[in-house]
């Protein structure tokens, strides 16, 4: 089975009529997305609108209770766990990095398990990651213990890239991280954008990160999804959409975001 | 123009050779890439190579730049590169990369040492750490004693349930189980010499001085003494703990001496199911070994037994239930970040409480002796 690389702007990932539900409480009614290679898409929603449900089926970590994801034109289920890691790289909330492994190791787990590279081979590409994700060279002997918020986050997207895959999903990458440093995270984010031709899945409520970084966003609101680029979606007449992006902290957001992109930050 | 072909499904990597100049095939990526080295090497080894050609190149990604970065730091020219590699390869040029640092070697010798003096230290410190807790948790319950109404009855009874009553099916088969032990073996060791009958006598006596209570002793150590420290263990990591601290509340107060007091109401009243159940279990293989009735065993087992054997057998239950209870808490609140430290002190919690209690079993039993009970 060979990977064929999607064309730019054509879907890589798309999900078709998600239903998920817990008991009698509907999260996604009849969803549908679709996500394009090489954009930075942004997925939004007042806490508790499901998004990391979301996240969970596009990732095919929870099966829906009806729809389906389609990775590269294939059922995700069917797709060999071999591949998908090779596909799909994740940055989970709270890091997920394993506490009794050290950073490098993190990082190196994945490539041991999936290639026959060399120890020291396997070592010099976790540093290349460590300093793609704007890591210092001695952090990776450190334990995840031993890393303050913001380089936890960057040693697993350094972890979550280790493969390489085509699209990363993030899960809330800025949240408890001080806006200098949350700003410098937005910053690597498009940079492995551009550079890596990776696309981004990120979930967050963060409307800096939103107005800054995302090409697209998809709004959960009333169990749908509502897809558009930002500033379509600053004009949305929908009560919900609009109040969140014209709340007190929005203007502000989007004031930043005006001034980070202005400054190069976002050039795009 | 000879070819030497790769295939490794997804991904393909080939090498064609025109002189000194190779050319890469396919896709060169962490998959494909140790194949890529082995076969650069073989062509290395058999002539010079100067020039590699990357124009036929489908896909690379970042170990497979970090690798021809590498050739070209050595000398080697790299042609014909796409622009979208190019930049690949700008970027991962351009960071600076340094070999992780080492930590110091050790000689063996000079390890044995130094882990033969840490844990000499560690284990004077844990004895002055056990002792201190003892302490303050004594000085606790004394106090809540003092003053019956700050005992927080409704976790007392939660964890008299957790500990004591969801524990009665295990600890009552194991005391049945652990009778039925007993009985064979006197059976076996005493029907040579005719003794058979005091079969009654030896598994009663000895499940109610000793046995009941141990059994139960144990199983409540790997059962409840693994609980406390591993919620209190979680509590701890997830910062629950000096949440409550902020607010003004003694975890101690909190977490310890409900704890502490459920567990030492809890084991004695399991003990003496424990020890019901044994002695069932004694009626049971006096029934089947040696026809004797259960109206007979009740009657033998009624001049067997003085009221002695089964308050030495219950005495040590509180003291037993303080011991387990204690190491539980005390190793939760001694777990730092990581998920390996809870495992890591519920393993030492549960061993040390087994041990703790067997120790305390023993000199209990010399103690009972010297004073003739």
């Amino acid at each position: 089975m060979t990977v064929r690389t999607p064309h730019p702007r054509e879907s890589i990932l798309s999900a078709r009529g998600i239903v998920n539900r817990f008991g009698k409480q509907v999260v996604h009614d009849h969803i549908s997305l679709d996500i394009l290679a090489g954009e930075i898409i942004g997925i939004a929603g007042g806490s508790g609108s499901g998004k990391s449900v979301l996240l969970k089926t596009l990732t095919g970590l929870r099966r829906p209770n009806a729809g389906e994801v389609l990775l590269t034109d294939k059922k995700i289920d069917a797709i060999g766990p071999d591949v998908k890691a090779a596909l799909i790289g994740v940055l989970f909330q709270q890091g997920a990095l394993f506490s009794s492994l050290s950073v490098a190791q993190n990082i190196t787990l994945p490539i041991r398990e999936h290639t026959d590279l060399p120890a020291a081979e396997q070592e010099a590409i976790a540093v290349m990651k460590l300093a793609l994700a704007g890591l210092p060279v001695d952090s990776g002997i450190k334990f995840p213990s031993e890393l303050s918020g913001g380089m936890i986050k960057r040693a697993a997207l350094a972890r979550a890239l280790a493969l390489d895959p085509r699209i990363l999903f993030l899960d809330e990458p800025t949240s408890g991280l001080d806006p200098l440093i949350a700003g410098g995270i937005d910053a690597l984010i498009l940079q492995l954008n551009q550079n890596l031709g990776v696309t981004v899945v990120v979930v967050t409520h963060d409307l800096t990160t939103l107005f800054t970084i995302c090409d697209r966003i998809a709004v959960l609101a009333d169990r749908k999804v509502y897809v558009d680029t930002p500033h379509n979606l600053m004009r949305s007449d929908h009560p919900w959409i609009h109040e969140f992006f014209h709340g007190p902290r929005a203007e502000g957001a989007e004031h930043g975001a005006l001034i980070a992109r202005k400054q190069g930050h976002g050039s795009r | 123009m000879p070819q030497v072909a790769l295939e490794a499904a997804p991904f393909r990597v080939a090498i064609d050779d025109v002189g000194d100049r190779l050319t890469l095939q396919g896709a060169l990526d962490i998959r494909t890439l140790a194949q890529a080295q082995r076969l650069l090497n073989e062509w290395r080894r058999q002539r010079k190579l100067r020039v590699l050609a990357l124009g036929k190149l489908s896909a690379l990604d970042t170990p497979g730049a970090l690798f021809l970065c590498g050739l070209r730091n050595s000398g080697m020219e790299l042609a014909d590169v796409r622009a979208e590699h190019k930049a690949l390869l700008d970027l991962v040029g351009g960071l600076e990369l340094k070999p992780l640092p080492r930590l110091k070697h050790v000689p063996r010798w000079r390890q044995l040492v130094i882990q033969l003096g840490k844990g000499a230290d560690d284990a004077w410190h844990a004895t002055i750490e056990f002792i201190t807790f003892v302490g303050h948790a004594a000085s606790l319950i004394g106090n809540a004693l003092m003053h019956p109404r700050s005992l927080r009855l409704a976790s007392i009874s939660r964890h008299i349930a957790e500990t004591g009553i969801e524990a009665l099916p295990i600890v009552g088969l194991m005391a049945v189980m652990i009778s039925i032990v007993i009985g064979y073996q006197s059976v076996a060791q005493l029907r040579p010499l005719g003794g058979e009958d005091f079969t009654v006598n030896l598994v009663a006596v000895s499940v109610l001085r000793e046995m009941g209570v141990l059994i139960t002793a144990i199983m409540v150590a790997g059962r409840s003494g693994s609980a406390f420290t591993a919620e209190i263990g979680v509590m701890k990591m997830r910062e629950e703990i000096d949440a409550l601290e902020v607010m003004g509340l003694d975890p101690m107060q909190m977490l310890v001496v409900p704890r502490l007091i459920g567990l030492v109401i809890a084991l004695p009243l399991l003990a003496f199911f424990a020890d019901m159940m044994g002695l069932l279990g004694g009626a049971m293989i006096s029934f089947s070994l040696l026809d004797v009735s259960p109206l007979q065993y009740l009657e033998r087992v009624k001049s067997a037994v003085d009221g002695w054997d089964l308050f030495v057998g219950l005495f040590k239950a509180p003291v037993f239930a303080f011991c387990i209870a204690v190491i539980g808490c005390m190793h939760g609140l001694r777990v730092t970040g990581s998920a390996e430290s809870v495992g890591q002190e519920t393993t030492r919690a549960v061993v040390k409480a087994i041990f703790l209690v067997i120790v305390l079993d023993a000199l209990f039993s010399i103690l009972f002796e010297q004073l003739g009970i």
